[in-house]
């Protein structure tokens, strides 16, 4: 009898711990710590622009901690999901422009008064819609970039190449003296260009008129296999003869400017901050300080400028935080003038255009600044980054660079894709 | 127990139902089994639970936050058994499992079988080899591994030109994916090699000497007698390592995933990565459960051999 009783016994306690950790966590009055999760560009790039905004936000809320976390693309989304459905979701996180729609659609964002913000009335117009869903603001611009050709001027010299190309078929010319000159060492490349860097690649596809796809009365359409997009993956799959960067892999693993300081590698396309961090004196290599340029890709139409993807970010509240007011407290003093400057000296555009006449007298930014002049975006539907996360462009790359499949085939298979991708539950 | 019951006696205690003795003895197995039970419940079976109620349900972005899904119905499995890819996944991951079983199980026993053959010395040396393979966790395996066959930096690149083998100098492993998916093969037997081997090699200790002597007296080849008398002896112990094996290998996960870099491409999914693709990089977390799901009733099939496996040993002793 005893030991039914003692069974018993185990069944409650055991409901009893279960009951009790199943409600912990629920009682919270007063918060001493906001988490912010940011890209490690910032963290590469502009540490004094968090810097800043840390120490305006402790000027206004001294018991507050502002705990920065720092995440890498590939895998934040991940994370960002993992911890809303565990309740443990940052208090602000940063998005690239082109993954708010599906969170903003998904009602993962709490709605912001835009006149709260600083310079809300000067804010990058592609930022902001970015930031926009129904009309509706759930996000706040962070920043902008996107990208130019970075190279090494000694080497162009020495290959006898004389300014920076102004035509494709110029680029690509220079692109086979820097290989004659250089690329006896096995290991040298003319341009570095990873078999899944798909924001280089598009601005081929877009450069020649095609896009990755097109709305056509409501519903979306793959459209890689168009003839004009395969004329600029066909250029893309040249583009990579003048590479020597692995076929398999991308811009980021191993970082391309770290590659780039170590000297075999004649250019490649880079964001603003990527340059400054070729020249880092802990992992770069500032010698190149000299030897370093900056120029927008050239289009095929002579004298034009190849399209690039304005990239960047906004800086969203998820709905599971408890601690909206100091969220907005944070952005606030991130997104103001202040720490803005400190990411315009990263490298970067800021998010208000009163701080655009900066970026383009620096000699450093003024390539890139003018690169933004042309520019081209992702498909605007909230499945978006389904397509991005589903590799689907990444592999169409690998096929092309490995000659795994025909440039038309790949772009095909990617093409449908794209298309069933985009019209889920549309 | 069957010889009491057909003898028609019936002892004395058995009458008094509620002795001390007898609800001890009979509730004292359940007593001790209930902390194992409770554990299973909270940690396997409500996630099962949650699982199979997800892979009915359209469960996106927003679900995660309001914990609510939409009921679908089968709507998720007619998707993915419709679905050409899928169907692409269970037999890559099929056959991946079986390269991976077969040479854990023929190079295990190989150096099991070695391992009986050698001095102490070697045969020390051997051992703590094999242990230190298997004390590696993965991750720090992966990251080994990795460097070996990393595109610009690695050691079997530089190996392999200066043997002479073929100019290796930037060969990228996983441009092809049977290369790939070899050097997976390659990583994973590694690793499983030394619980196979520890395990067969203790297994051969019980093969009574005699019987081996008599075999090789009676002019059996050591080929034969292998094949005449270990292995009917070790089949037991073979049949467990295999189901282990195969439930093992057949939801490898961490070291493609690790290896490439968080964003595999779709020649290198396996049924564990296409789930996860599915849930965590697509959103669609419904689609994903009901791919697990899938992959649970392939893993019990293979669990059940193995149970069958275990109460016949239990049996037998």
């Amino acid at each position: 009898m005893k030991v039914r009783y003692l069974v018993a016994g185990l069944l409650v306690a055991m409901l009893a711990v279960a009951a009790s950790t199943a409600s912990g966590g629920t009682s919270r009055s007063h918060a001493t710590k906001i988490v912010v999760w940011l890209q490690n560009d910032a963290q590469n790039g502009w540490p004094d622009a968090v810097a800043t905004a840390n120490r305006l936000f402790k000027a206004q809320h001294p018991d507050v901690d502002v705990d920065v976390q720092y995440q890498s693309w590939g895998t934040h989304l991940t994370k960002f999901d993992a911890a809303l459905a565990g309740g443990d979701a940052p208090d602000v996180i940063e998005l690239g422009n082109s993954e708010m729609a599906k969170y903003m659609a998904a009602g993962a964002f709490k709605r912001l008064t835009q006149s709260a913000f600083p310079n809300n009335k000067t804010w990058l117009s592609g930022l902001k819609a970015s930031s926009m869903y129904n009309g509706k603001l759930y996000g706040v611009p962070y920043y902008a970039g996107c990208r130019a050709v970075i190279y090494r001027t000694d080497q162009y010299k020495q290959a006898g190449i004389k300014g920076t190309p102004k035509s494709l078929a110029q680029w690509f010319a220079d692109g086979q003296k820097l290989m004659k000159k250089f690329g006896k060492n096995g290991g040298y490349s003319a341009v570095y260009f990873p078999g899944k860097y798909w924001y280089a690649a598009m601005s081929f596809v877009y450069d020649y008129g095609g896009s990755i796809a097109v709305q056509k009365g409501g519903k979306w359409k793959g459209a890689l296999n168009s003839p004009r997009a395969l004329a600029g993956l066909n250029q893309v799959k040249k583009a990579f003869s003048l590479s020597r960067a692995s076929k398999t892999g991308d811009e980021a693993n191993p970082q391309q400017s770290l590659v780039f300081s170590k000297g075999s590698v004649g250019s490649f396309w880079g964001n603003g901050w990527e340059w400054p961090y070729a020249l880092d004196t802990k992992v770069g290599n500032p010698g190149l300080a000299p030897d370093m340029g900056a120029y927008p890709m050239p289009s095929h139409i002579k004298g034009r400028i190849m399209p690039t993807f304005i990239g960047g970010s906004d800086l969203g509240i998820p709905v599971t935080t408890k601690n909206q007011s100091l969220a907005v407290d944070w952005i606030k003093a991130f997104t103001g003038t202040a720490a803005q400057q400190e990411i315009v000296k990263g490298g970067q555009i800021a998010n208000t255009t009163k701080l655009l006449s900066a970026s383009k007298s620096n000699p450093k930014l003024a390539p890139f600044a003018r690169a933004a002049s042309s520019g081209w975006f992702v498909p605007t539907s909230p499945n978006w980054t389904n397509v991005e996360n589903g590799n689907v462009l990444q592999d169409m790359l690998v096929k092309i660079a490995t000659g795994r499949a025909s440039v038309k085939a790949a772009a095909t298979s990617a093409s449908n894709q794209i298309t069933r991708i985009l019209n889920t539950g549309a | 127990m069957a010889s009491v019951a057909e003898s028609g006696y019936i002892p004395a205690s058995r009458r008094r139902r509620f002795s001390r003795r007898r609800v001890g003895q009979t509730t004292a197995p359940y007593v001790l089994l209930a902390p194992a039970v409770a554990v299973i419940g909270l940690v396997l079976a409500y996630p099962l639970y949650l699982l199979v109620k997800m892979s009915f349900q359209e469960y996106g972005i927003r679900s995660l936050f309001t914990h609510k899904g939409t009921w679908i119905g089968t709507a998720n499995y007619a998707r993915i058994f419709h679905d050409g890819e899928f169907w692409h996944v269970v037999l890559r991951t099929v056959l991946f499992t079986a390269a991976c079983v077969s040479l854990t199980m023929v190079l295990g026993t190989a150096i099991a079988l070695l391992l009986t053959r050698v001095s102490r010395f070697v045969r020390i040396a051997l051992m703590a080899g094999l242990v230190l393979v298997w004390a590696v966790p993965v991750i720090v395996a992966v990251d080994l591994w990795r460097w070996m066959v990393d595109y610009e930096f690695g050691v079997a690149n530089w190996t392999l030109t200066k043997l002479h083998v073929g100019n290796f100098v930037r060969h990228d492993w996983f441009a092809n994916p049977w290369s790939g998916l070899g050097v997976f093969v390659a990583l994973i037997v590694w690793g499983a090699i030394p619980f196979v081997t520890i395990t067969v090699y203790a297994a051969l200790a019980q093969v009574p000497k005699e019987l081996l002597e008599a075999a090789a007296i009676d002019g059996a080849k050591p080929w034969s007698v292998f094949r005449e008398v270990t292995m009917p002896l070790l089949t037991p112990i073979f049949v467990i390592l295999t189901s282990l094996s195969i439930i093992w290998d057949f939801q490898v996960f961490q070291q493609i995933w690790v290896m490439l870099d968080a964003r595999p491409s779709s020649d290198y999914y396996t049924m564990a990565i296409y789930a996860f693709h599915q849930s965590f990089q697509i959103s669609e977390y419904g689609l994903g459960a009901a791919i697990a799901v899938v992959m649970v009733a392939f893993m019990f099939v293979a669990t059940l051999v193995y149970l069958r496996q275990m109460l016949k040993t239990g049996e037998v002793y």
